[in-house]
């Protein structure tokens, strides 16, 4: 553990399952409502995956990326299997880094995760150019840079619950 | 046991589950199996109708602030807009209505000559109005999702038109929704005609030129097209019914190392930001089906075979 890290509270199950659809809802306003089809978008739930497989490996793993892909391939009307592969090295990789990755600061692992998530982007363009399709543009170099921008951003949101203090009284409530 | 925390369970010593190495060659292989049998065999749309469908809520929440700002941007729109609007579309109204009386009276023309010469009625497609509802997510294709579905008795390969003409088709058909692929994507072709020289050809979604644009293909270096054809369909397919206009001649390119010569077109359709759409029936459910081919081989010419 680093020094003057504040002692977290145990995660609330529901609390991850909830920010994980969370993440996939967003994905699809994003789709939906604000931009369309762009390249560039940041895939949320591949944050919110990585986040949760680095700080809870036992909760989150590779089976819950591997499902989580297919959703977004059938909300996407993507080859099927195409987020499900890039998800599931993601997570891989994820565990693979997780034992080391959160002895160092925020900044620092937000540059870590980002070769990760750059991996999962290529794994998903192989796939479909592969599958006979043509190149969308070179947007899909800025996702993963905003993915790993979000890092930090995450890391704040979604210890928040565990930041709270473990004796609450009624002059102190976070 | 994650690292820092006030977590008092003690972390499974002998319980693992699987490892993680294991999981991703298992998880991999499937994602492989799932892709192969969805590009290859196209087996997969039982799965995707199913998990569409479980998807549907999740989908139906994210819509509903969209919904929600859409409608107040709606509400404070001004009158002064409404109002213009409105002139606009009485106007359209006048100068079409001299049209539509025009085209009764050809089509009462057409439908006794006709039938002097004995000829088939034209078949009729019946239309289903529906809404675009979102761009397809998937940067590689050109797709858009309708607000009609299964329960609304929408077939695959429907044609979708606009009122400026065709915008696509039907390609993959959920519950409550369904897929329409634009003209414009790669893997989309569509029989049309020229209507000035009445030579047929198909044209293809191209997505390298600019965004929304179509190329007509396998015309001769020395066809006789010209910048500003207007492309209509064929209806020699038995999808769409003929006559509906597609795209128009952008660019041509005539190149002395290739037999053929590169058709640019623009759609007509407003492919990128349309909003509402009519689902038309395809032919091929009121045509009588195709004749089974003659067991011996045909001597002489080679006919069409399409």
């Amino acid at each position: 553990m680093r020094p003057g890290q504040q002692l977290l509270l145990p995660v609330n199950p529901l609390f991850v399952w909830g920010s994980l659809l969370a993440a996939l809802i967003l994905n699809m306003l994003q789709n939906m409502g604000l931009w369309g089809r762009a390249t560039w978008t940041p895939d949320l739930l591949a944050v919110v995956l990585v986040f949760w497989t680095v700080h809870q490996p036992l909760r989150v793993s590779i089976v819950v990326a591997f499902v989580s892909g297919l959703l977004m391939d059938v909300h996407q009307g993507a080859l099927l299997g195409q987020h499900a592969l890039a998800y599931t090295v993601l997570s891989y990789l994820a565990i693979a880094i997780q034992r080391r990755l959160l002895w160092f600061t925020v900044p620092s692992q937000a540059a870590q995760v980002l070769p990760l998530f750059a991996v999962a982007h290529a794994v998903e363009l192989s796939a479909r150019m592969l599958a006979g399709g043509n190149f969308p543009g070179f947007g899909v170099l800025i996702a993963p840079l905003l993915e790993a921008v979000l890092w930090p951003l995450a890391s704040v949101l979604l210890l928040m619950p565990q930041r709270r203090a473990p004796d609450p009284d009624a002059h102190r409530p976070l | 046991m994650p690292l820092g925390t006030l977590n008092r369970e003690p972390p499974p010593f002998f319980r693992q589950g699987p490892s993680a190495l294991s999981k991703l060659a298992v998880c991999s292989a499937m994602a492989f199996l799932l892709m192969v049998a969805d590009v290859r065999f196209k087996v997969m749309q039982p799965v995707r109708v199913a998990v569409a469908a479980a998807l549907y809520p999740a989908q139906w929440l994210a819509l509903q602030p969209i919904n929600a700002v859409e409608s107040i941007s709606e509400y404070f729109a001004s009158l002064n807009t409404a109002q213009e609007a409105r002139d606009a579309a009485q106007n359209t109204r006048i100068t079409q209505s001299l049209r539509v009386n025009q085209v009764e009276q050809l089509i009462l023309e057409n439908d006794r000559l006709r039938k002097l010469m004995g000829l088939r009625d034209r078949l009729q497609s019946l239309a289903n109005p529906a809404q675009v509802i979102y761009d397809a997510a998937d940067p590689y294709t050109r797709k858009v999702i309708i607000d009609k579905g299964m329960i609304h008795s929408i077939a695959k390969g429907s044609p979708v038109v606009d009122e400026l003409g065709v915008v696509g088709q039907v390609t993959r058909v959920y519950p409550l929704v369904s897929e329409v692929t634009l003209l414009t994507d790669r893997d989309h072709a569509i029989p049309v005609l020229n209507t000035r020289t009445g030579a047929r050809g198909v044209a293809f979604g191209d997505m390298t030129t600019h965004a929304d644009a179509m190329e007509l293909r396998y015309m001769a270096a020395n066809a006789d097209v010209a910048v500003g054809d207007l492309l209509t369909t064929s209806g020699v397919d038995g999808v769409y019914p003929p006559g509906l206009p597609v795209a128009r001649i952008e660019k041509i390119e005539r190149r002395v190392d290739t037999a053929f010569a590169r058709v640019y077109c623009v759609p007509l359709a407003k492919v990128a930001g349309t909003g509402h759409v009519m689902v038309l029936e395809p032919l091929n459910t009121q045509i009588p089906p195709r004749p089974t081919p003659d067991p011996r081989p045909a001597t002489g010419r080679n006919g069409a075979t399409k």
